[in-house]
């Protein structure tokens, strides 16, 4: 009987090919996009949850009320890891984790720089990070010792034995390779080759005690058995005994589990993260799905109704309902198990592209049990779910009347049938919006000007000798006209790395906490940044050398001091008294999609780490960086010369936003496709069951074009129905989503107006397709069927 | 005695008024009969011959198939009665058009449990019988409409049923074909034992049963 069902099912869908495709394309790109999105949330849920030591590890976190509203922060002084281990019986470890960072590190003259960091010897022992050669409790100890990945040691030594060996770092000094770590696997957090010991910090003198410098993340361990909630309760008032300037302040433990997906606080409160992007996919991923599954069950009814007939034969011969309750389903089922199949195709070919667009390394691990049990449910319910309704309803036909081809159609208003495609084009019309906005408002900050000119700008970070020897680069750079400017700053134009509420100026009030950015930079900083003066002048400080502690600030500066003339006022930061001797137009330096902070540009008596340079505009911009690289190359030698160019920089700051607005565009025409799949299969159905309709009308004398729109109609109505439905769904949920940007669009009436024209015209070429072939037909031909 | 109908009434409810399609219908059918059932369009021929197949219910009177009271069955027993006893034969043939004609006439069988090797041997046989062999892997398609109705007959035949219903079972057939059709039909008759009740338009088919009944706006005449 089984392989009856398999057979007859088989024939069907060889039988009615287009129909088939239809359906089996459909449901598998729907499989396809919902397995893809599962595979992306199973990694972003599976990201730093291998450490076998989890569910004990914190972060330590600071909580302070400023304004009136309580901010979150994650980093630490570095005193704050000892206090904790000395004060607390109840932790088992803890480690402070400095930023990551690259050195240069070189064996014999062989140069490679990396990224690493310093941390406790505690954090092998708490992290699940295990090391292939080396004693977990010693690798750490020595203060000239280094930790190196497996594939960092192959890169500085090749094959041979890498413990014991000694690397230069920053040439400077000499480090003993004590431990190989195994190579970090993709889903965490941690990016590092290679880790140095606390004690490398303290012998350099890099390490303070200052509770008000919170620089650096903290881990700590708790023993097993303790509490986190009374543990809590002890640790709140950490600082209290410590921190002179600030003894309130709150210091808590935060789960490290739960810092990939959540971590984002608002007034106190965890209000999400990173979860919140993963959960507006996992809803696009349902819907798709089930728009697909809708499509499936449309197409799937739509058609059996034409296989009433068959019901009714089977009946007259002797088949039980349940047998054909059976056949039904096991029909559906075959065709969602083609379709799982070919989705299983689609997602192979599509995950490398897809993790590229996410910028996500996604596997998929087919060996996995679970991804069967997965699959094979997948299948299951989808086959059961689409092929249910068919199969009751039909196989309730009493045999007289279906063979007696008396059989009448449902005819009531408001069938499942058109419900389902209300809910298909809302869900299309949605997206359209979205990605429609999603575009527009990601054009508009692109298009927003920074206050800086990008053209030819170009940085490089100090390292080595090029401190020690700027002077002498930047006149050689001048001289030879490879730059029109340089100019030494503290972080590149495209971040901002420093800022503080403790400016000090006159009329301030005391409970005035608002950020202010720090920029530092030498000389001819709005020369070479391009900044646009609207007051006073650039620093110069061959014309005058006590420029090097003059300030120049923004106009949001201006208005946050509320001076009126600004020129000649000081302002106050680490004990130096900054002169005013400027004002320029507010620029981006930050995000572009919020407002411009308030920002001073400090003088030349500070700390650098950057060098921009303005290449020169008339010469050729491969032959300047040439030229620059053998100047740098001179003064600096042991060092690979690395610059960045500022555009490119600045064109990074829209990757997130550039990939939701991808991806949200990408689902919208899948989302479209899969819809429009659908309507073709109904539209087709429609046009046969209103054949003989149609013959009539013919032979009365309808034109083709009168036909047309009249079996146009009916689902041209359905879409304006989802319109109406979509838009303010649409509307509401695309402002929240504004909300999060200060420089944004506003939404306007046109893309509605566009989204609705744009599903109407879809659809209307969709069904008319159809409607045409149907008007055309010969009435003869289709009277004489019966 | 095969079936017996006492006082059936069957009516539609339509604008208010009751529409009878069968008004006191009273029939005794013996087996071994071969009844030809006649009327003009619209008499109520189908619809008798529906009722007497339990593919359609009566709103009055009696029914006793094989001393069952049918009236008094529910839909299920009703069912298996019709499917143990009564083969169908239509106008359109009704074959199932994806299956080949050795499949068509297995159907049947498989509804009713038949051994895999049963079913083999009983379709060989009427494949056989009716002179088919040759087409046995053929679509309902590809054959003719006379050789359609052969199928048609044969798997009305092939569980074996003591009654054998046939709605116009000519009404598509050239004259040659139909005479071929009859001709079997009277065989199956008179050599097998096989009750027949035919509906049908044809003086010249009405002639091969034994008996006609006439029917004028679902009274018998």
């Amino acid at each position: 009987m089984f392989k009856n069902y398999l057979k007859i099912a088989w024939r069907n869908l060889l039988r009615n090919k287009s129909f088939s495709l239809l359906n089996i394309v459909g449901l598998s790109i729907g499989l396809a996009v919902t397995a893809l999105i599962l595979i992306w949330i199973n990694f972003e849920i599976g990201f730093d949850q291998f450490h076998e030591k989890k569910d004990r590890i914190y972060q330590v976190y600071n909580e302070y009320p400023i304004d009136g509203e309580i901010w979150t922060w994650n980093s630490t002084p570095k005193i704050m890891g000892p206090t904790i281990k000395k004060d607390y019986p109840e932790v088992e470890g803890v480690s402070r984790y400095n930023y990551e960072d690259t050195f240069l590190f070189s064996v014999d003259d062989k140069r490679i720089k990396s990224t690493g960091t310093i941390v406790d010897p505690d954090f092998l022992n708490m992290f699940s990070f295990p090391l292939i050669e080396g004693n977990i409790n010693t690798v750490l100890e020595d203060v000239n010792s280094v930790v190196i990945t497996e594939t960092f040691a192959k890169k500085l030594f090749g094959n041979e034995p890498a413990v014991g060996k000694l690397v230069k770092v920053d040439n400077a000094d000499s480090f003993k390779v004590t431990g190989i770590l195994k190579d970090l696997p993709n889903n965490t957090g941690f990016d590092f080759e290679f880790l140095m010991p606390w004690s490398y910090l303290q012998q350099k003198g890099w390490n303070d005690k200052n509770w008000g410098n919170n620089s650096i993340a903290t881990y700590v361990m708790l023993k097993e058995g303790i509490n986190y909630g009374d543990f809590s309760k002890k640790i709140k008032t950490l600082r209290s005994a410590y921190d002179k300037d600030s003894p309130d302040m709150v210091t808590f433990l935060y789960p490290y589990t739960r810092g990939h997906l959540y971590s984002e606080f608002e007034n106190g409160k965890e209000v999400g993260g990173h979860i919140d992007v993963i959960r507006l996919f996992g809803i696009i991923a349902i819907i798709i799905l089930i728009i697909a599954c809708i499509n499936f069950m449309n197409l799937s009814t739509a058609r059996s109704e034409k296989r009433a007939k068959e019901v009714g034969i089977r009946k007259v011969i002797g088949a039980e309902r349940q047998a054909l309750v059976g056949q039904f389903l096991g029909e559906s089922i075959l065709i969602s198990f083609l379709a799982a199949i070919l989705a299983l195709l689609i997602v192979l070919l599509a995950l490398p592209s897809f993790s590229m667009l996410i910028d996500k390394p996604l596997s998929l691990n087919i060996m996995d049990i679970r991804f069967w049990i997965l699959a094979l449910g997948t299948i299951l319910f989808t086959g059961v779910l689409a092929g249910s309704y068919p199969a009751l309803y039909l196989s309730g036909f009493r045999p007289s009347a279906v063979l007696k081809g008396t059989f009448m159609k449902m005819k009531s208003p408001v069938t499942p049938r058109k419900v389902l495609v209300v809910l298909q084009f809302s869900s299309a019309i949605i997206l359209i919006t979205a990605s429609l906005i999603v575009t527009q408002q990601l054009n508009k900050v692109q298009d927003r000007q920074t206050g800086y000119s990008k053209n030819n700008l170009i940085y490089s970070m100090m390292e080595g000798d090029i401190e020690k020897n700027y002077m002498l680069i930047k006149e050689e750079l001048l001289a030879a006209g490879i730059a029109e400017s340089v100019t030494k700053t503290n972080s590149p134009i495209t971040e901002s790395w420093s800022n503080t509420w403790g400016f000090e100026w006159k009329g301030k009030s005391e409970d005035n906490m608002t950020l202010v950015h720090r920029l530092i930079a030498d000389d001819a900083v709005t020369k070479t940044l391009g900044l646009e003066i609207i007051n006073g002048r650039d620093f110069n400080l061959n014309a005058y050398p006590t420029d090097s502690t003059a300030a120049i600030v923004n106009e949001s500066m201006v208005e946050l001091m509320n001076f009126e003339e600004p020129i000649g006022q000081t302002v106050k930061d680490n004990g130096i008294e900054w002169r005013i001797i400027g004002v320029v137009k507010d620029f981006v330096m930050n995000s572009p999609f919020q407002k411009v902070d308030p920002m001073v540009i400090e003088g030349a008596k500070a700390w650098f780490n950057v060098i921009h340079i303005k290449l020169n505009q008339d010469a050729s911009t491969k032959e300047s960086l040439a030229q620059t690289e053998i100047i740098f190359k001179k003064y600096n030698p042991e060092y690979p010369f690395n610059y960045e160019f500022v555009d490119q920089e600045y064109a990074k700051k829209f990757d997130d936003e550039k990939r939701t607005g991808q991806l949200v565009s990408l689902f919208t025409l899948l989302t479209i496709f899969i819809s429009c799949l659908g309507l073709f299969g109904l539209a087709s159905y429609m046009a046969e069951n209103r054949i003989k309709e149609i013959g009539i009308r013919k032979v009365l004398g309808a034109t083709v074009s009168g036909i047309t729109t009249l079996l146009s109609k009916d689902f041209l109505k359905l879409v304006l129905i989802s319109l109406c439905i979509a838009i303010p769904i649409s509307w509401y949920a695309m402002s929240q989503w504004l909300q999060e940007f200060a420089y944004r669009i506003d939404i306007s009436w046109w893309i509605f107006a566009l989204a609705g024209i744009l599903a109407l015209g879809v659809a209307f070429l969709t069904v008319s397709y159809q409607a045409i072939r149907a008007a055309k037909m010969n009435p003869v031909k289709s009277l004489r069927t019966e | 005695m095969l079936l017996q109908l006492n006082n059936i009434f069957k009516w539609v409810n339509s604008g208010g008024q009751r529409i009878f399609l069968l008004k006191d219908i009273n029939l005794e059918v013996e087996e071994g009969e071969f009844i030809s059932v006649m009327g003009p369009s619209g008499s109520g021929k189908s619809t008798l011959l529906n009722v007497i197949g339990m593919l359609d219910t009566f709103d009055e009177g009696e029914y006793n198939f094989l001393h069952e009271s049918v009236h008094t069955l529910k839909e299920k027993h009703r069912a298996n009665l019709y499917k143990e006893y009564i083969g169908f034969v239509f106008q359109s043939y009704h074959l199932l058009d994806d299956l080949t004609v050795k499949e068509n006439l297995e159907m049947p069988l498989l509804y009713k449990k038949f051994k895999g090797s049963e079913r083999k041997a009983i379709v060989a046989d009427m494949l056989d019988r009716f002179n088919i062999v040759g087409k046995k892997d053929l679509f309902p398609s590809q054959l003719s409409g006379g050789q359609q109705q052969l199928v048609g007959v044969a798997r009305a035949l092939v569980a074996n049923p003591k009654l054998i219903l046939a709605d116009e079972p000519t009404g598509n057939l050239n004259s040659q074909q139909s005479e071929e059709i009859m001709q079997l039909f009277k065989k199956l008759n008179e050599e097998d034992g096989v009750t027949i009740i035919q509906v049908t338009h044809s003086e010249q088919n009405a002639a091969y049963g034994s008996r006609i009944i006439n029917l004028l706006d679902g009274r018998k005449v």
